[in-house]
């Protein structure tokens, strides 16, 4: 019988923001609570990870269909980022994420009838138990994590549900994310024009979505590497120009704001490699109209690999411009093309992050310093993090949002 | 003035007083460990009177901590209840009146309005295997668990139950609605070793987590399942809300704004338990009361030990203060010698104490599931009961001991106790005993008409418990006495001078034997009465051949076809709702009191004929159709002073225009702890309430017109019923089997109560045991000497023998009376008071005569086995024994 226990399905969380990590191999005692790529409790040579649908290179993205959930992939999530100011001109970031974890792989036809496309429906994707006729049977348990941060206070939620048609789930007609009352509402099924509205006792805000910016694809069309071997890898695109306008709520304190934001959405079913620890992801906005998405995975246990240059990682890049062309940088292509070293250590409730950063990538002529809007921006949710709104210097001037997991 | 010559002492002078006064208070300190040492050599010598102490501490401490751990667990356990999994409810959204069910669609509207601290439950009774019913709780397992996340970061205060680590719950089996579902361990090692059960004609898997995750005997499956094995498909039993204290009110007014009135669900604020622990005070009260009984008899072993061990060493206690030990350092000594015992014995006990608590759990457990319905948590132990135990039992012992020692310690130093002084003390003392215990007797007597409620009655009952032991050393020897005139000359009249003088050394271990002997009689009077009154009970409620208990859905279906088979000679129906009961105010209920009742319904001819009316108003049938005439259970009635004639208020007859209604009759309920009220069908249509009745009863004809159908066709016909209207075993019973099976649990429920009863008894014929035995023992010598006059062994054995049984029959014939009197009243004052159960008292003959057979068994080998051992010395030795 296939078990799955709650506390991995949270570490399982961890694993989808990291883009994966499939390792039974005990860790050393001390690095067990933050070594994420170790308790995420599957292997990727495990039964059931091969009856999860895999990612192949060459996968044809087609819309709406794959703005909703891809069920037969192991993990997923639709993740929001904004960099915002009020009216009296203080800034602000916000960050809205959904995820979706697969108990189990699920039958295609039964949970996902928008996939017709063959590479996706795998033939050992089909329900071990017979369907039962309950409306609450589900394989799919969604959870979302909403933040508010200021340059003085960083607030965070979290929401847990199993699918349900009436309260949690992603759909069309028009298209619609939702967990309880936090809700990505478009006006038709195409992602834009649509509403975000998250709402929480100490803070919340109801924004405006709008992009005429063409998807962007990372990787190679959407099939994005994770490791240098090429043995793990996600479906991965994004939305970079988002224009937004809207309010937000801070214990009754109600303020107009504008700003940009930036979707990404991925889904996959096998992630990181044995050695790999966690990840820094950066989502940032230069003054010259372009956007740079950068990540890398880190390899050995976080303080060896980030303190101590050179870093063994895996690096993935790309320039995008609002025409929806953009320029790959990664670690396969160009191996010594970027260079990411941490200035500055925050000790936060989560433990210690290198929350400033020195981005240098030659070939783009790019060579930013990175700090942060608020250096406490850690997620003290049952998967810990440190997400937060960044600014940039040096080459470039600009916003953009930093993600630090795995420490 | 003293201190002059001090003051002006030299240094070497000061000097040599402190040294004198360091070295006497080594002389000091050295001849207490002296004299210790001396004890310690005795007990070395004499382990059973050692042996004797310690078993009476240990056996008294066991049952005061195992009653006391049973007790403290099961109140832990009702404040803190949690939902199965999760956490502890502030706010239950309940059915709206008159409805079993609650929409789901409440669930969602909360949900979606970001009411993410909610819950969805559904639970019911399913038929298993044997026709036996399961309690089965479903909910959202993914809400259940996550919640109990999200609270353990927002409060610091740490639960036993609130950290499960989910390893191994196999989720995606769970959510996806496949037939699994959770137990505690020690459940699923009972009912499924295979890791399977049958549910309501499906097999599920079972998965066993482990106890502490407090699930108690409930069954748990996910909401998927659930609602599927209920048939409740859409529906909820409640919604368990989170929500702190003070935000309360807002939540009330947010519900009110999503439209969540109480036509969709009524809200309820909890009560941590507050309720469960009031109602089900009065059982742990009597535990209670049971395990200070016990203590107390367990104590009199120990001192009957103490007392044994000090005259055994009379002459070596005389030789330590002829040899210049000073009585300062003896005294001293004893008192280390005591407080090491009860140190050890209560350890001891404690350890055995938390053995049989882990016994005894289950058992309360059964009785609390049965009659209140609550979950009791693993057992947890703690230190400070440990230390409670010896305060307690060094507090009893150094009341009990301490004229002993100080006695002892003061007596001359030329030994020529006056044995006929001592015996003129006792006979002084056993007067004043006797003259207390006539005082506490009617002060008793006098309060009892007055006591209203079980915590006073209690208490007088207490009075009379300790009154009881007091009266019994007078009283054997006006027995004694009275025998003597019977006497033949010789041996027999030296037999019964002497029995005169065993009274006082042996009166304390009677008194305990006697006050075990009433509480055994009484208690089991209690049982056996109650099982008489429930039997004649059943026979008046049940009626009909058949008792059906269809699912909602298909009630109607049921009741037409019954209705149009020939074979059915009578259909009988129930109705039945949850509802309000309001007291009128009044200047004993200066606030209106609101009581939550189970309104009942029944046909005509079973309200008539079936409800076992204890008291009604003449009138009663004539208006009870017409008017609003209600019928109330005695529990209810005696609970809240309900009299005859009241005027009462019930929230469900508000549609009638008038919900006050008039209190025509008392009805018997037995065995049942919850407040119930019966109202007529009319007046049930009137009120608008659903017309569907909850359960249905059928007669039969028999094969001769008008006979009644026989067991066999009855069984061979439910079985056919079964088949053709589709229903399990589980939901249709023969009268006979809701007889055995209300007698079973009625016998589970009461379990607990004999078990410590007979514990209680085991501890007194112990008790009865040990003093017999180091009575004979220490009546070697004169024994002896009888012996060398001339007495042949037999003579004596059969002399001892009876003196013993002398003093050991009217001891017996004493716990007659006292048992019938601590059996009237716990059954006429305590039962009546707290369940509100009239029970008509029946003397149990057989009970009695058991009690007295093992008062006879333990004192016959506690008699023998001193004399076999007797013959075995030499004659010298026993001479030489040091005399009573």
């Amino acid at each position: 019988m296939k078990t799955f226990n709650l506390n991995s399905i949270m570490w399982a969380v961890v694993g989808l923001m990291l883009l994966g990590g499939c390792d039974k191999t005990p860790s050393p005692p001390n690095t067990q609570s933050k070594s994420m790529a170790n308790v995420v409790g599957k292997t990727s040579t495990n039964q059931d990870d091969l009856a999860f649908a895999p990612v192949v290179p060459g996968y044809k993205f087609k819309f709406p269909r794959d703005h909703l959930a891809h069920n037969h992939f192991r993990q997923e999530w639709w993740y929001l980022t904004a960099n915002l100011t009020t009216e009296t001109g203080e800034q602000l970031g916000a960050q809205w994420t959904q995820f979706r974890v697969a108990l189990n792989p699920t039958d295609l036809q039964a949970t996902f009838p928008h996939t017709t496309d063959p590479q996706t429906a795998t033939p050992q994707a089909t329900d071990a138990t017979p369907k039962s006729e309950s409306t609450w049977a589900t394989q799919q348990l969604y959870l979302a994590h909403s933040a508010l941060t200021s340059s003085q206070t960083h607030l965070a939620h979290e929401k847990w549900s199993r699918r349900h048609s009436e309260f949690a789930e992603v759909k069309l007609d028009p298209y619609q994310i939702r967990l309880d009352n936090w809700r990505w509402q478009s006006e038709t099924n195409a992602l834009f024009p649509a509403t975000l509205t998250v709402e929480n006792p100490d803070f919340s805000y109801r924004l405006q979505l709008n992009s005429q910016a063409p998807l962007q694809f990372q990787g190679t069309n959407g099939y994005s590497l994770k490791s240098r071997d090429g043995q793990v890898a996600s479906y991965y695109y994004s939305q970079p120009f988002i224009e937004i306008s809207g309010e937000i709520n801070r214990n009754g304190k109600v303020e107009r704001v504008t700003g940009q934001g930036w979707l990404d959405r991925e889904w996959s079913s096998q992630f990181l490699t044995k050695t790999q620890q966690g990840w820094d992801w950066f989502a940032l906005r230069l003054n010259d109209g372009s956007t740079l998405m950068l990540f890398q995975l880190r390899d050995q246990s976080p303080a060896e690999s980030a303190k101590n240059a050179p870093i063994s990682a895996f690096y993935s890049a790309r320039r995008m411009f609002a025409d929806g062309t953009g320029r790959n940088i990664n670690s396969t292509d160009n191996p010594n093309d970027i260079q990411m070293t941490p200035l500055k250590w925050q000790h936060t409730v989560n433990g210690d992050y290198p929350v400033s950063w020195q981005v240098k990538i030659p070939s783009e002529n790019i060579d930013l310093t990175i700090t942060p809007l608020n250096p406490n921006s850690a997620m003290p949710l049952s998967t810990p993090y440190w997400e937060g709104p960044v600014q940039l210097s040096g080459s470039h001037t600009g916003t953009g949002y930093m993600e630090l997991t795995g420490y | 003035m003293n201190n002059k010559p001090l003051t002006k002492a030299t240094p070497t002078e000061l000097k040599q007083i402190e040294l004198k006064q360091t070295e006497l208070k080594q002389t000091w300190l050295r001849l207490t460990w002296l004299s210790l040492k001396v004890f310690i050599a005795h007990y070395r010598h004499a382990p059973i009177q050692a042996g004797a102490i310690l078993l009476g501490i240990a056996l008294a401490v066991t049952l005061l901590i195992g009653v006391k751990a049973t007790n403290d667990n099961a109140v832990r356990s009702y404040s803190d209840a949690t939902e199965l999994l999760s956490q502890r409810a502030d706010v239950l959204l309940t059915p709206p009146l008159a409805q079993n069910t609650l929409d789901e669609s409440v669930y969602f509207d909360l949900r979606r309005a970001g009411l993410s601290q909610s819950l969805a439950v559904v639970n019911g009774k399913i038929s298993g295997k044997n026709g036996q019913f399961w309690q089965l709780e479903g909910s959202d397992l993914i809400a259940a668990l996550t919640l109990q996340k999200s609270r353990s970061y927002a409060s610091t205060e740490t639960h036993s139950t609130t950290s499960p680590q989910m390893n191994d719950l196999p989720l995606a089996d769970l959510l996806n609605g496949a037939p699994t579902v959770i137990m505690s361990r020690s459940l699923a090692d009972k009912v499924a070793p295979e890791g399977k059960l049958v549910l309501e004609n499906s097999t599920l898997d079972v998965i066993a987590i482990d106890d502490n995750f407090g699930l108690g005997s409930a069954i748990l499956a996910d909401i998927s399942l659930a609602q599927q094995l209920l048939n409740m498909q859409g529906r909820l039993s409640y919604i368990a809300m989170f929500s702190e204290r003070e935000n309360l009110p807002q939540l009330k007014s947010q519900l009110d704004a999503l439209g969540i009135t109480p036509q969709k669900a009524s809200f309820s604020q909890q009560d941590q338990g507050q309720a469960l622990i009031a109602l089900t005070r009065s059982f742990h009260l009597n535990l209670n009361a049971m395990s200070m009984l016990a203590f107390v008899v367990g104590l009199f072993i120990a001192y009957n030990g103490v007392r044994y061990s000090l005259m055994k060493r009379q002459k070596l206690l005389v030789q330590l203060l002829q040899q210049g030990i000073e009585r300062r350092a003896l005294m001293t000594a004893l008192m280390f010698e005591l407080i090491l015992l009860v140190v050890i014995g209560s350890s001891l006990g404690f350890i055995s104490g938390l053995q049989l608590s882990h016994w005894l759990q289950p058992m309360v457990a059964m009785t609390l599931e049965q009659m209140y319905g609550a979950h009791l948590l693993p057992g947890i132990w703690q230190w400070t009961w440990l230390f409670e135990a010896i305060a307690l039992t060094l507090i009893a012992a150094l009341g009990a001991c301490l004229p002993l020692y100080l006695d002892l310690t003061r007596q001359a130093l030329a030994q020529g106790a006056n044995r006929y002084q001592q015996m003129q003390a006792h006979r002084k003392t056993h007067s004043i005993q006797f003259a207390l215990a006539c005082g506490l007797l009617t002060v008793a007597a006098l309060l009892f008409p007055f006591s209203q409620s079980y915590n006073i009655s209690l208490v007088l009952l207490g009075i009379v418990a300790i009154a009881i032991p007091l009266l019994l050393p007078q009283l054997l020897h006006w027995g004694v006495s009275a025998l003597m005139p019977l006497a033949r000359p010789g041996l027999w009249q030296y037999l019964l001078a002497e029995t005169r003088e065993l009274i006082a050394p042996l009166s304390l271990a009677m008194m305990a034997i006697l006050l075990a002997l009433s509480a055994n009689v009484s208690m089991n009077t209690l049982v056996g009465s109650f099982e008489q009154t429930l039997r004649t009970w059943l026979e008046t409620r049940l009626h009909a051949d058949l008792y059906i208990r269809p699912p909602s859905q298909r009630i109607d279906t049921i009741q037409t076809q019954l209705m149009h088979d020939p074979r059915v000679s009578g259909l009988y129906q129930q109705w039945q709702i949850e509802a309000q009961l309001s007291l009128p105010v009044s200047t004993d209920n200066p606030s209106e009191q609101t009581i939550p009742v189970s309104l009942l319904s029944r046909d005509e001819f079973s309200t008539r004929h079936t409800s076992a009316l204890k008291e009604s108003l003449p009138t009663l049938w004539q208006s009870y159709f017409n008017a609003p005439v209600i019928l109330v259970s005695e529990p209810l009635a005696i609970k809240y002073q309900l009299q005859l004639g009241d005027s009462v208020s019930l929230d469900a007859l508000k549609q009638t225009g008038n919900s006050q209604a008039i209190i025509g009759g008392i009805y018997y309920d037995h065995g049942n702890t919850r407040n119930e009220v019966i109202i007529s069908q009319p007046l049930w249509q009137k009120a608008q309430l659903p017309l569907l009745p909850v359960s249905l009863a059928a007669s039969f004809h028999g094969n001769e017109q008008g006979s009644r159908i026989s067991e066999a066709q009855l069984d061979q016909l439910q079985a056919q019923l079964a088949t053709e209207l589709g229903l399990s075993q589980a939901e249709i019973y023969s009268q006979t089997k809701i007889k055995t099976q209300a007698i079973a649990m009625f016998k589970r429920t009461f379990s607990i109560t004999l078990v410590l009863n007979s514990l209680t008894l085991i501890v007194a014929a112990i008790g009865l045991f040990s003093a017999c035995l180091m009575l004979t023992q220490a009546r070697q010598a004169p024994l002896a000497r009888l012996y060398s006059l001339g007495v042949s062994r037999n003579a004596l054995r059969a002399m001892v023998f009876m003196q013993m049984l002398i003093v050991v029959l009217i001891t017996c014939l004493l716990a007659m009376p006292t048992g019938a009197l601590l059996g009237y009243l716990l059954i006429n004052k305590i039962t009546l008071q707290a369940f509100g159960w009239t029970i008509k008292m029946i003397w149990d003959w057989q009970a009695y005569g058991k009690a007295i057979l093992i008062a006879l068994t333990t004192c016959t080998l506690a008699v023998l086995l001193p004399l076999y051992w007797q013959t075995r010395k030499p004659l010298v030795a026993s001479l030489q024994q040091e005399t009573l």
